[in-house]
Formats: C-alpha cells, structure tokens, sequence
C-alpha cells in the first residue's frame, strides 16, 4: 500500500486514529484563466492503491459515526444534509472508491460486519488516508459530497465537476424533458439546427441536450449545440464532459458572457437553454454552508432581485432565436417566474407564443419557456 | 412525462429512511381489505411490498408488455416535496421518486440512485416487479388464482422459456440466450413460472418435471432472484409447505 506522508495541510482535527494526513487539493483550482486542468473524478481514476479490508471497515466505521454525529444539527442550522442523507453519500462514496469487480462482494461484507480474511486486499482508487481527509472535509467544512467525489450523476449522465463549477440540481432535469417533450415533439425540425446552452457550468444541459437531439433527428442533419460561460473553470470543464460523452463534434463550448460569444448564429438559434445565477445577492449570506461557501458565486448570484441575468436573457433571446425557435429558463421560483411572463407580455408584446411556466419535481414554479414568433 | 411532473410534491416520511418501499393498495376496496407485507430484496437493496387484493388478474400480463413510456403515462409521479427555495439554493441529493401506477393503485418508489432520472427508472422497474408479484399476493389474501394454467397439456410460454436456463430440455434453438435477473424481461418469465407454481400447488419438483429440468436446477432459478424466492416462499407458506432455502 502507498503510504502518502506528506506533511501538508492538515484538513481539521479528529484525533481517534494515527495516521499521516495527505495534502487535500480541496482548493487547488484557481481564478487564473491559463491552463485549467480539469480533475478526474475519483471513479475514473486506476485502482492503483489498496488497503486491507479491516483498514478499509475501521475507516468505515468512522465514517459513518462522523455522519451520524451530525444528526440533525445541520438542518437546524442552515437546512443543510441530515444523518441519513450523509450515510447515503458514504455509500456513493464506497462506490465510487472501490473497483467495479469486487465492489458488490466488499459493500455486503462491510454492511454485514463480517469478520473473515480482514488481512484480504482491497484496490481502491484512492489512498484511505486521502479518504479520511476527505471525509473529514464533507462533515466538518461541509465540502459539497459532488466535489468530493468529482462527478455529480444527473440524468443519465455522470458529469465531472470541481471547485469552480456549479453542481448540476435535480430540478434542471426537467428542462431536458421540456426540450425533448414541449419543443422536439411539436416541431421536430428545431432537432436539426443550433441550440444554446448560456453559462454552462458542468455542460449539463449541453450534453444533455446534444443527446436527445440526435435521438430526435431524422435522417442526417442533426442539431448542435453551443454551450458558452465566463468562468475558465467551467469552461475547461465542459470541454472535458463533451469529449467524455465524445461529442467534440456536436457540442462546441465558448468562452464568454451569455450571448456575446454567439454573434455568428443571431436569428439562427432553433433553441436557447439557460439556469443562469437567480440567487437574490440579499439570500447568498443564508445559504447552505454546501452551496455559500463552495459553490461559484458566479453561477449563483442574480443581483438585488436575482433577476439581472434573467432580464438580460430575455432582452436577447428574441433577436437571437428563429421564427419557431424554443427557450426555457430555470429561475428561483413563482415570483420570479410570474415577473419574467409579465415583464416579456409588457415589454415584447407579439414576440413569442405558447409561453409556459412549468414546475420542478417538487412542485415549485421553476421554468419559463415559450417560442418565437 | 413532463406533465407529469408538473403535479404537487408529495414525500412520505418513509422515503427519508435508507430503505427503499414500495407501498401499493387498492385505491377503493370494496371488500374488507387486509394488508400484508412481503419483504423484498432485490440487487442488495431492501424494500417491502405491501399489497392488496383489490387488483383484476388479468391486466397484469397486458401492463407487462407495456413499453416504459407507455407505463409511466400511466402512473402519477411524484418526488420529494422539498423544504425551502430548491433549485440553486439547495445541494441535498435528494432525489427520491415516487410512481403511483393508477390503474391499479400500486406505488413504487425509489431513493437510493444518484440521480431523479434514474431513480424514476429504478422506480418504474421496481412496479413492473410489482405487478409480476401481485397476483401471488392476492392468492394469499382472497385466495384468487393466478393466470390459469393447463397442465395436462403444459407447454411454458417464451418468455418462461427464456428464464429457463440451458440444460432444461424444453429449451428450443429459437429461445435465445438465458435472461437473467437483471433483464426486464426477466419479470414476464417470472411471473409465468409463479403461475405454473401455483397450478402444482408450490411443488417445486412438479413443476421442474413440467419444465424438463431438475428439481434443483429450478430451485437454483428461484433462488437466483430475492423477489421470485420470496414470492414462491409466500406461495408455499400459505399451502402450509416449507420455505425453499
């Protein structure tokens, strides 16, 4: 096994065990625009390490304690994640620690408690003392469980992201299910033209999105897609999501704000996506530790009434898509919702038709949408 | 499905532990109805069956070979109600689905995958167990029967065939490789075989005979699937037999 004794940072102090502390890359990731090197998320990485399996059910144990020490403390502080819903992420964790082959038979003897062959070596993708750190930083700095791991699983997608990227929310798989249920099944010509994905992030619904295109097209010309974001960060890391799914050829991503990278398709676009940051700045200083003090404040801070980049996109849209042409939006909520169908009746009366609010999962007013005129 | 979705939140309390539930009952029994509870484990996941009788047979195999969009338009979906904004404010990972197949009233529900789209799959894959299942559970309530089936002159349908695995000697060059549990197909051969185990009154050796295979190749079939195992145990427990090991 490789023991890692660097004498780096120490990541908080839990002092039950003896073992050397590795350096964390918690905040390795920089605001530097050159040479973003996106990180491999840890169940891409090569099973190179290894521990025993009494190792790995000591560091399980304590684990899993860490998590249920927290019991409901941090909903009362912040409605951040309970016991429960830790011990789940411990459980995704393993999974992507341990190597694919073995995985099921480790996970059951862990569960069980079984005593057996404890000297038995288990590959992992990473050194136990790197778990250890990491771990620590979920529970004690409230480290997003994504960042730990690397990869958020949205939809059908596991898509890599980092420190600087905003993690991809279950709510936005619905504008998914808009492109493909509202838009590709009324007019499935938009599937063969260029589509827009504003601020990017991860390239979520890029990818997403470059997806159901080609299942909707017919024949040979299938869409594309733009994805454009300011952040290097989120850029590089797009980049990266697009080659894994191997759509470098269908999804090209632009660095830039909003639709400034996309002069040469104005009046072109058969579809504009966005979840642009809708926070009010007055909400950011309340937010759960996961999201404050982790997230890009970049992707989440919408002005005084959250609304700034969502009244810009709306400014653009119009100019920006085809006759036919779709839009949805991701916003806080109803207010927002209600405000932006309001403002665009007042402001652009006749530019667009069949406009929509439509609700997430949990029933919140979540999505404007409609289509150009 | 987008509309769909559009419906309220709707979060049982249930959904917040780890074990996954599935919760279904008739949505208006016009007899006393009395639940009862298979526990259920499938791919090292827990979950339980509650069932009622309140179910008519024989749309069962029609819902079957429904495809998933065909199934899921129709069922009601709902996910976890969320506390607060949601949306950008909110990292919790809780995905939790709930599909309420309304024909019959079952409920499936699922928690543990990483993402909303996924769990609505499990979900979805999860009632389709449900609905292979639920005949047996309505033996055990209101003693109906299951699919009738004619063994003087029993031949198993394709989709047994197909679950079968290759030393049975009914097995033809047309029926394909052998599908395991994991193929959703799996559900159509299961239910078949539970019927046949039904009409042999939950003898494993009858019905193996029946199947051109040894009494020991089937109960290895059986006890290849926790929900089958668990079902033919029920099956056997309410005709007073020994559960299957």
């Amino acid at each position: 096994m490789l023991k890692l004794r660097s004498s780096g940072l120490s990541c908080g102090v839990c002092a039950n065990f003896r073992i050397p502390i590795p350096r964390c890359y918690m905040n390795s990731i920089t605001t530097s625009s050159i040479d973003v090197k996106p990180k491999v998320p840890l169940y891409l990485r090569p099973p190179s390490f290894s521990a025993s399996l009494s190792e790995l059910t000591k560091w399980h144990k304590w684990a899993k304690n860490l998590a249920s020490s927290v019991g409901s403390s941090f909903i009362n502080l912040d409605n951040g994640p309970d016991s429960t819903l830790l011990r789940r992420e411990l459980n995704w964790l393993l999974q992507d620690l341990i190597e694919l082959q073995y995985r099921s038979v480790i996970l059951s003897r862990l569960e069980s408690g079984n005593n057996e062959n404890p000297d038995v070596s288990v590959a992992l993708r990473a050194p136990l003392e790197e778990m250890y750190c990491v771990w620590r930083q979920r529970i004690e700095k409230r480290r997003p469980f994504q960042y730990v791991v690397g990869c958020e699983h949205w939809r059908d997608l596991v898509l890599s992201v980092q420190e600087g990227v905003l993690i991809p929310r279950p709510e936005t798989e619905v504008i998914i299910d808009l492109v493909e249920g509202v838009a590709l099944n009324n007019a499935p010509e938009l599937a063969q033209s260029f589509w827009a994905d504003l601020g990017t992030g991860s390239g979520a619904i890029a990818i997403a999105t470059a997806r159901a295109l080609a299942t909707h097209a017919r024949g040979d010309a299938c869409g594309r897609v733009i994805a454009t974001d300011l952040s290097s960060v989120a850029v590089a890391v797009a980049t990266s999501n697009v080659q894994r799914y191997g759509l470098q050829d269908v999804v090209e991503v632009r660095k830039g704000s909003w639709f400034e990278p996309l002069k040469d398709v104005q009046g072109k676009l058969a579809g504009v996506l966005s979840n642009p940051p809708y926070i009010p700045s007055g909400d950011i200083s309340g937010l759960q530790a996961e999201v404050g003090q982790h997230e890009p404040i970049l992707a989440l801070d919408g002005g005084i009434s959250g609304t700034n980049d969502l009244l810009h996109l709306i400014d653009g849209v119009a100019s920006m898509l085809k006759p036919g042409g779709f839009f949805a939006f991701e916003t806080n909520g109803e207010q927002q919702c209600k405000f932006l169908v309001e403002y665009i009746e007042n402001e652009k009366p006749g530019s667009f038709r069949d406009m929509n609010i439509v609700s997430d999962f949990a029933g919140i007013q979540r999505f404007v949408m409609g289509f150009r005129r | 499905m987008a509309t769909a979705a559009m419906g309220g939140g709707f979060m049982n309390q249930i959904m917040r532990s780890k074990t996954v539930s599935l919760v279904g009952k008739a949505a208006a029994p016009p007899w006393p109805s009395s639940y009862f509870l298979v526990s259920l484990k499938r791919k090292g996941i827990g979950f339980q069956l509650y069932c009622c009788s309140n179910i008519n047979n024989n749309n069962s195999n029609t819902y079957l070979t429904l495809k998933d969009e065909e199934l899921m338009r129709q069922c009601e979906l709902n996910t976890f109600k969320a506390s607060g904004p949601g949306g950008q404010h909110r990292n919790k990972r809780e995905s939790a689905v709930r599909l309420k197949h309304l024909p019959t009233g079952i409920i499936a529900r699922a928690v543990e995958d990483r993402s909303q789209h996924m769990n609505r799959a499990s979900a979805l894959a999860r009632l389709r167990t449900l609905i292979a299942l639920k005949a047996n559970c309505c033996l055990i309530d209101m003693n109906e029967v299951r699919n009738p089936v004619s063994l003087e002159s029993y031949s198993p349908p394709p989709e047994l065939l197909q679950i079968l695995p290759r030393n049975s000697t009914l097995r033809r060059s047309d029926s394909g490789p052998q599908i395991g549990p994991n193929n959703p197909k799996f559900i159509l051969g299961m239910q078949a075989l539970l019927d046949l185990i039904f009409a042999v009154d939950g003898s494993i050796s009858d019905a193996a005979k029946l199947l051109g295979m040894s009494t020991g190749a089937l109960s290895r079939l059986i006890l290849s699937d926790d929900s089958l195992w668990k079902a033919v145990n029920e099956l056997r427990a309410s005709k007073g037999m020994n559960p299957l090991k």
